[in-house]
Parts: structure tokens; C-alpha cells; sequence
């Protein structure tokens, strides 16, 4: 469905020094710099995949969205969406997308919720019929019927959230790119934006591309994630795959009667404090089962849990990397 | 006092960075001050004196017009505006620093930025292309001094009191905008109020809009005696006062205003 | 030649519901209205006296009568009328570029330029219509115009020349942004400029001025020539021909402002970066 090689951004960067000094120098001698946002990345996205971006701040995950989506021009290499180049083909090829930017609406801020739609229609050409289906289909999903002719301004977040995501699907697009979509949204409107999302693409088999720093979203919605940092891929592939390979481990926390805990010789003690103790084991090597009997055989055993790596130490790791 | 000296050295600062805004500002001032000139060139061709005033001294008015207009900028109105607008009145009025302190000092800042960015440029660039602007008389420096410093605050009021609308009605663009049409017109910007009939012209000398471009104007080019310009002077001087009590009163009021709704 | 015609089909269409769109929401703050309805005519209502007392006190301008300035003023308004209804956009580009509001309109399958102006249609900008309509009457009573068949045509083509030249001057200027990356509202300085060049005689100015307003920077096909030559004021009335001049400037000026903004526009940031 999507095809990403060798993209690359650089972003020009006019440098400001700060107090008035930097302000009189900036005025005759402006710095400039260019700063790589992304750098040479390649990979396929095939049809109905779910994908998530992940990466710390400024490591370049929106500016591969916003190329994929035909917003920014790549510096170098090319995105192809059903085998069309977007940046050459713009016009053609976002028929076949649909966007949702974080908090950026594009609903008509004054006029009815409904009159966003119709706009939509006459832009996309989208036949009536079609039209009221789509509608219908995305009243069953959200249930936006209760908002559709509430003028946008009066409404909540979470209701605009909504607008947006049927805005976003009005022309059915096979691909939808979702930019930080579930940030600012309180509880019941992420679960609303997740469930969308699920049923769209098990309905439609529409692909989805989001970014996001909710790690929710990602275990919710997500079997495939694409790390980026620094512009570049450190991980790409099957969610639990990935987790079995960077954090090929689980942690037996095991409470005792008092302060002393035993050492296990093929467990790493992680810490003990008080009368907890927590030993690091590998999944390959042993089970939790057998860690359990070692230890109660040299002590006896007061409480116990078992955590697996989550992907938030995942992606920490990714990130140190 | 301390507080507003940093307000006004951030405002400087912030002016300053947008080198685009300085040049793009220049250039287009620079146009407006030399069509201008040759507007009254055109209009001069064959005559002497015309509304007391021969075409040399208009050309020093257009010069020092344009010079005069860098610095009778107010931001003031839109920063109400945009404090109504966003909700955050109640609380910048409950500050415990004057907000209309800020404002002004931010003004000051934004001017004082733009003696440097702005002014000294135009009167370069308008002294080499169209005329040095002597002063008729150097006598009369001191009074124009005090004239323009009036004319500054005068202005300043005058933008202040349209932004306080935006306290009662939501939407004050198209009000700003017609007070920059009245003011352009009025002030003797654009066309000194001397060539207008006898009647508007009179009209126009009991409001305070002359007293702002066209009266330190005048000083400079030294049309009229001096007694004439201290009289005026002395209209300016009363507008300053009625106006600052206006303001004081319109404060108060959209204080006690806004701390209702709030409540 | 059909794919072309039916995507003309589809920008029409759109036009007409985006228009229908606007209406609406004027309808909808009819408290905005009254502002602009004031201040918009206020502002050419008192352009024209001042042309009235200058011409009072000195007699004419540059061999301008009254009448025939008012019939310059005139047709310069209502091209300014139009320009703003269509094209006032242009000088809040800016602020488009800085924030990232151009995302929207690279995603929708339809011409990023058009999207930003018509989808931002002006409806106000018939408050600056009315009294440039009436001025530009007022005019062609003073002057005694015939009115026939050809001075429609004239008035017309030379109407739609002036308002995509400025048009494609609001584009120019706009269009820095995206290498700036600064906010810059040119609206009052191009305001100011072009009602300094376009309601007044241009040969008032030095050649050298008359040149560049003519061939480089062409606000003198605005109103200038056109009204010269519907009046002949300035030697020979030559038809049409003027009229076609001003239409061949600003689709010039429009082709031109649009690579400009395509050129840039591989250059926007979007926000938050």
C-alpha cells in the first residue's frame, strides 16, 4: 500500500541569539544551518496494517507523517501511496488518504457540524449515496447523529475529535494518517478514537499510520511500531516480536517475612528494598515456575508477582540506543 | 517602575528579532513618504503659495509626516482585543501589575525599538531623496519637543479608549479600522486640514486628531506665529487632560466590569 | 479537453458551495456586518473628498479635472472591492505559513491556491463594492461617458485584468513567507501603496517611476491607463486595446505569483518542527 524509500528531510534553521546583542547581530547577520529532520529512511506498509510511530520529541516521526501525507516535501527519496508518488501526483493521490493532525480541526469553526461534511462531499466529489452511507456507518461507530448539526464552536473536544475523524474518512480513503490524534483527550473520548480505529480498519481494511507518545494506543491498536530517533528507524516490526528481542526477559517480584532475600545464580538481582526483592530471569533459560521452587527452597516465599517487560522499557531502551 | 523598565526592554528585544518585518517596513515606508512627495510635487507645479504654505515647506511636512507616523504606532487595542478574546481579562486585570502599565510600556518598547529600526532610515532616506528637512526655526525646537511628546500620548489614549469597546462588544476590527480611517484623515496625516474648506477645517480644530500629526507639524515647518502654536498648544494640552480622564474613568468602570462577570 | 472541462465542473461546484458557506456564516454574526459596513465605505468616502478639497485648492491634478479623478478613484475601488473579496487572503499568508495551516490544504485533492483563497471567500469585501460603484458612476456623469457596448466590454476586461494583477501582488508578497518563516501583514502597506498609485494620475510621477509602475511592478494597468484611455486624457482613446493589455498584465502577474507560491510551497515547514 505504502512504500517509503530512502526519505530524507533537512530543515533550514535561522538561529537567534538571545537578549538585545543577539537581536541587533540577527538583524545584519542572520545564521543559518541545516538541520537533518530524517534521514535516508525506506520501509513497505502493506494494506489493513495498523502502524505506530513512536520516538521522542523532535526525532522526526511527524515529519515522516507529514511527508507521507503530501504536506512536506521530502529532501530526498519519495513516498508512494497504491503505487503513486504523493509529491508528484498531490492532487491525485490524497483522494486516497484521510488526515487527522492533533489539535488542528479542519471542521468550519461557525457554521453547523454537518455543513464541514458538505463541503467535504462537493471537495471529493463523493456521490449521495455514498455520502449517507459513509454517514451512517460513522453514526454507528461514534454516534455523531446527537452533534451533526451542533455549530462546531459550541462543541467539546471530544465531540470535535469526532468531527475530525469523520471528516477525515468522508471520501474513504484506504489509508488514514493520525498525528498525535489522542493528545489533550480526556478518557472516554480516547477510547472513542480507539474504537474508531479498530472498526475502521476491520470493517474497511483501511490502513492506518499514527503517531503518538500514548503507549496505550500503541498496546490498543497497534501490531506493528516503527521507532524513529535521531530521523532514523531503530526498530520496525511485530510489536511482540520486538519486545521478545529487546526485552527478552520478565521480573519475579518476590516478597519475604523479613529484610533478607537469597541470591538466585542465574536471576539478576535488580533491587531489594525492605522485604522485596525483584530477580531479572530469562525467558529462554528458565520459567517463573522454576525460579519460584529455588527460591522457596532456600526461603520461605510470602507473596509473589510476575512483570513482563513493557513497552514502555522498550522504548526506553530504543531511545538510549 | 522596575517592572514596566523590563516590559519595556522585552518589547525592544522582540521587535528587534524579526529582521524581514524591519527591512519590509523601511522599504515600505520609504515608497509611501516618496509618492507622497511627488503627490504634492504634482500638485505644486506652477504655484507658489497655496493654504499659506510654498512647496518646499509641504515637502519637510511629508518627510517629517512619515518620520512622526513611525512612531505613533499603539499596539494597545489589539492586545485588549486579544486578552477579551482568549478569556484571560478577569485575571490580567486582577494582576497585581497595572495592565494598562504594560501596555504602554510595551508601546514604548515597540517605539523606542523602531527609533533605531525605522525612523533614523526614513529621515536618512527622506532627506536624500526628497529633502533635508530643516526646521523653519530652531527656536521653536523645544515646544515641538513638547508638542510631539502630547501628540504621543494623545494617540496613545485616543487607541487605549477603542480598545476598552472591546470590553462591551466582542468584535472591535472593523472599529479599529475606522478609527484608523478617521485618524489618517483627520490628523492631517495624509492632507494637512488647511486645505480643506474653512468650515470642516474649523470643525476639525476643536477635535483632538489635528493635535496629533498636524500641530508639531506645523511648529516645524513654522507655518503660523508662535503665538498661534502655543494657543494651540494650549487646545492640545486640554484634549491630553480630557482624554486622560476619560481613560481613568473607562478603567475604573471595566475594571468593576469585568469583575462582575468574573464573580 | 473533456478531463479539463469536468474539473472546471469541479471547481465551480465547490466555488458555489463554498460561497453558499460564507453566506451563511455572515448570517450568522450579522453583529460583524454593521462594523464593515461602516468602516469600509468611511474609507473611500473620505479618500474621495480629500481628492475633492486637493482639487478644490489647486485646481486639478496634474491636468486631471474633478470628474475625471473620481472616474479613476471609481474604477480603482471597485477593482480593490474585488480583490478583496477574492484575494485579502493573500495578505494574511503569513500567518498561514506559521502556523501550519497549509496542511489542510495539501491533503484535499484540489489546487492548494484556490483552496486558500475561495475557501476563505470574503464576503465583506462587497462593503468597499458599493461606494466604488458609486464614485465610479459619479464619474462617468461628470465626465459624460457614453455608455455603450464597448464601454462595458471595456470596463469589464479591464476590471478583471486590475483585480488578478492585484491579486497576484498579494500572492508575491504572501508568498515570503514560506522563505522568511515570518509573519508579515503587508494588507496596510499595500493598502496604502497601491490607493497612492492606482487612484491618483500616475504620470504625476518622474519617468523613472512611470516605468516601474508600469513594466516592473505593473499597478499602473490597474486604473491608470485604462481610465486614460476610456477618457482620453492623456492623447488618443485606442478602444480596446488597453483594456486587453490590463487583462494580458494580470494574467502575467497571476501566472507569475503562482510559481512563486508553488516554489515556496516546497519549502513550507508545516508547525512544530
Amino acid at each position: 500500500m505504502i512504500d517509503v524509500k530512502n526519505l530524507s528531510k533537512d530543515y533550514v534553521l535561522k538561529r537567534k541569539e538571545p537578549g538585545l546583542r543577539g537581536a541587533i547581530k540577527g538583524l545584519f547577520r542572520p545564521d543559518h544551518r541545516i538541520v537533518p529532520a530524517v534521514r535516508d529512511i525506506s520501509f513497505h506498509i502493506d494494506p489493513g496494517e495498523i502502524v505506530g510511530f513512536i520516538g521522542p520529541n523532535g526525532a522526526g516521526k511527524s515529519t515522516t507523517i507529514k511527508m507521507m501525507s503530501g504536506i512536506l516535501t521530502p529532501t530526498g527519496g519519495s513516498v508512494l501511496i497504491a503505487g503513486r508518488d504523493i509529491t508528484k501526483h498531490r492532487k491525485e493521490v490524497v483522494r486516497n488518504i484521510g488526515v487527522v493532525f492533533g489539535q488542528r480541526s479542519q471542521l468550519n469553526w461557525d457554521l453547523r457540524l454537518g455543513e464541514s461534511f458538505e463541503l467535504l462531499k462537493h471537495i471529493y466529489q463523493i456521490r449521495q449515496e455514498d455520502y449517507d452511507r459513509t454517514l451512517d456507518e460513522m453514526d454507528r461507530i461514534l454516534g455523531i447523529g446527537e452533534i451533526i448539526d451542533k455549530p462546531v464552536r459550541q462543541m467539546s473536544l471530544g465531540q470535535r475529535v469526532k468531527g475530525d475523524l469523520v471528516a477525515s474518512m468522508i471520501h474513504s480513503p484506504n489509508v488514514l494518517f493520525l498525528d498525535e490524534p489522542t493528545i489533550g483527550l480526556d478518557v472516554s473520548a480516547k477510547y472513542a478514537l480507539r474504537k474508531f480505529i479498530k472498526e475502521i480498519n476491520r470493517v474497511r481494511k483501511t490502513t492506518v499510520i499514527l503517531t503518538t507518545h500514548d503507549l496505550g494506543d500503541i498496546q490498543e491498536l497497534c501490531e506493528r511500531i516503527i521507532i524513529i530517533n535521531h530521523g532514523q528507524i531503530v526498530e520496525d516490526g511485530n510489536l511482540s516480536q520486538i519486545v521478545d528481542r529487546i526485552a527478552p526477559y520478565k521480573t519475579l517480584v518476590v516478597e519475604y517475612y523479613d529484610e533478607f532475600a537469597p541470591e538466585h545464580d542465574r536471576c539478576e538481582m535488580t533491587e531489594h528494598k525492605g522485604n522485596v526483592a525483584r530477580y531479572r530471569f530469562m525467558k529462554k533459560d528458565l520459567t517463573a515456575a522454576e525460579v519460584i521452587a529455588d527460591l522457596s527452597k532456600k526461603k520461605t516465599i510470602k507473596d509473589i508477582s510476575i512483570e513482563e517487560a513493557g513497552i514502555d522499557d522498550i522504548i526506553k531502551i530504543a531511545y538510549e540506543s | 517602575m522596575k517592572k514596566y523598565l523590563y516590559v519595556i526592554k522585552t518589547q525592544i528585544i522582540k521587535s528587534m528579532t524579526y529582521e524581514f518585518n524591519v527591512y519590509g517596513n523601511i522599504i515600505m515606508q520609504t515608497i509611501i513618504m516618496i509618492t507622497s512627495a511627488y503627490f504634492w510635487r504634482a500638485l505644486y507645479k506652477g504655484q507658489g503659495m497655496v493654504g499659506d504654505v510654498d512647496a518646499e515647506s509641504m515637502l519637510t511636512y511629508v518627510v517629517l509626516s512619515s518620520v512622526l507616523s513611525v512612531l505613533l504606532i499603539t499596539n494597545v487595542e489589539r492586545r485588549i482585543e486579544k486578552s477579551v478574546e482568549k478569556g484571560t481579562v478577569a485575571t490580567d486585570l486582577m494582576k497585581p501589575i497595572n495592565l494598562f502599565g504594560v501596555y504602554f510600556a510595551e508601546d514604548i518598547g515597540a517605539v523606542i525599538a523602531l527609533v533605531f529600526q525605522n525612523m533614523l532610515p526614513i529621515l536618512i532616506i527622506g532627506s536624500l531623496m526628497i529633502r533635508v528637512p530643516v526646521m523653519a526655526d530652531v527656536h521653536d525646537l523645544p515646544l515641538f519637543l513638547i508638542s510631539v511628546i502630547e501628540s504621543f500620548l494623545i494617540n496613545w489614549l485616543i487607541a487605549a479608549l477603542f480598545g476598552m469597546i472591546a470590553f462591551t462588544a466582542v468584535n472591535i476590527d472593523a472599529l479599529i479600522q475606522v478609527k484608523k480611517h478617521l485618524l489618517r484623515l483627520l490628523s492631517g496625516s495624509i492632507i494637512p486640514v488647511w486645505f480643506f474648506p474653512a468650515g470642516v477645517a474649523r470643525v476639525l480644530e476643536s477635535l483632538p486628531f489635528v493635535y496629533i500629526y498636524q500641530l508639531p507639524l506645523s511648529i516645524y515647518i513654522g507655518r503660523g506665529t508662535r503665538a498661534e502654536h502655543l494657543r494651540q498648544m494650549g487646545i492640545q494640552s486640554i484634549w491630553l487632560v480630557i482624554l486622560a480622564a476619560a481613560f481613568l474613568i473607562a478603567q475604573k468602570k471595566a475594571a468593576g466590569k469585568v469583575m462582575v462577570q468574573g464573580g | 479537453m473533456k478531463n479539463l472541462f469536468r474539473e472546471l465542473i469541479h471547481y465551480l461546484d465547490v466555488t458555489a458551495h463554498v460561497i453558499k458557506m460564507a453566506v451563511m456564516t455572515v448570517i450568522e454574526y450579522p453583529s460583524n456586518i454593521a462594523g464593515w459596513l461602516i468602516s469600509n465605505p468611511l474609507q473611500f468616502i473620505m479618500g474621495f473628498a480629500i481628492i475633492k478639497f486637493v482639487v478644490e485648492s489647486f485646481g486639478q491634478i496634474n491636468g486631471w479635472t474633478y470628474g475625471q479623478l473620481a472616474f479613476l478613484y471609481g474604477l480603482s475601488v471597485i477593482s480593490h472591492a474585488l480583490s478583496m473579496i477574492f484575494f485579502v487572503q493573500g495578505w494574511f499568508m503569513g500567518y498561514y505559513v506559521i502556523e501550519g495551516e497549509f496542511d489542510r490544504y495539501l491533503t484535499r485533492p484540489l489546487g492548494v491556491l484556490y483552496q486558500f483563497f475561495f475557501t476563505n471567500i470574503n464576503i465583506f469585501g462587497v462593503t468597499d463594492l458599493i461606494p466604488g460603484i458609486l464614485v465610479f458612476l459619479y464619474g462617468c456623469v461628470k465626465c459624460g461617458v457614453s455608455v455603450n457596448l464597448t464601454f462595458l466590454v471595456q470596463v469589464m476586461i479591464t476590471l478583471i485584468g486590475a483585480t488578478l494583477i492585484r491579486g497576484g501582488i498579494y500572492i508575491l508578497l504572501g508568498s515570503t513567507s514560506f522563505y522568511t518563516r515570518s509573519a508579515v501583514d503587508f494588507g496596510q502597506y499595500t493598502q496604502e501603496i497601491m490607493d497612492k498609485t492606482t487612484m491618483y494620475p500616475l504620470s504625476m510621477y518622474p519617468e523613472s517611476i512611470q516605468f516601474i509602475l508600469t513594466y516592473l511592478i505593473p499597478v499602473g494597468w490597474i486604473s491608470f491607463y485604462p481610465a486614460a484611455s476610456m477618457l482620453g486624457t492623456e492623447g488618443v482613446r485606442s478602444g480596446l486595446t488597453v483594456s486587453l493589455v490590463t487583462l494580458g498584465v494580470g494574467i502575467a502577474v497571476i501566472l507569475i505569483a503562482g510559481a512563486f507560491f508553488n516554489r515556496g510551497l516546497k519549502q513550507y515547514e508545516s508547525a512544530g518542527n
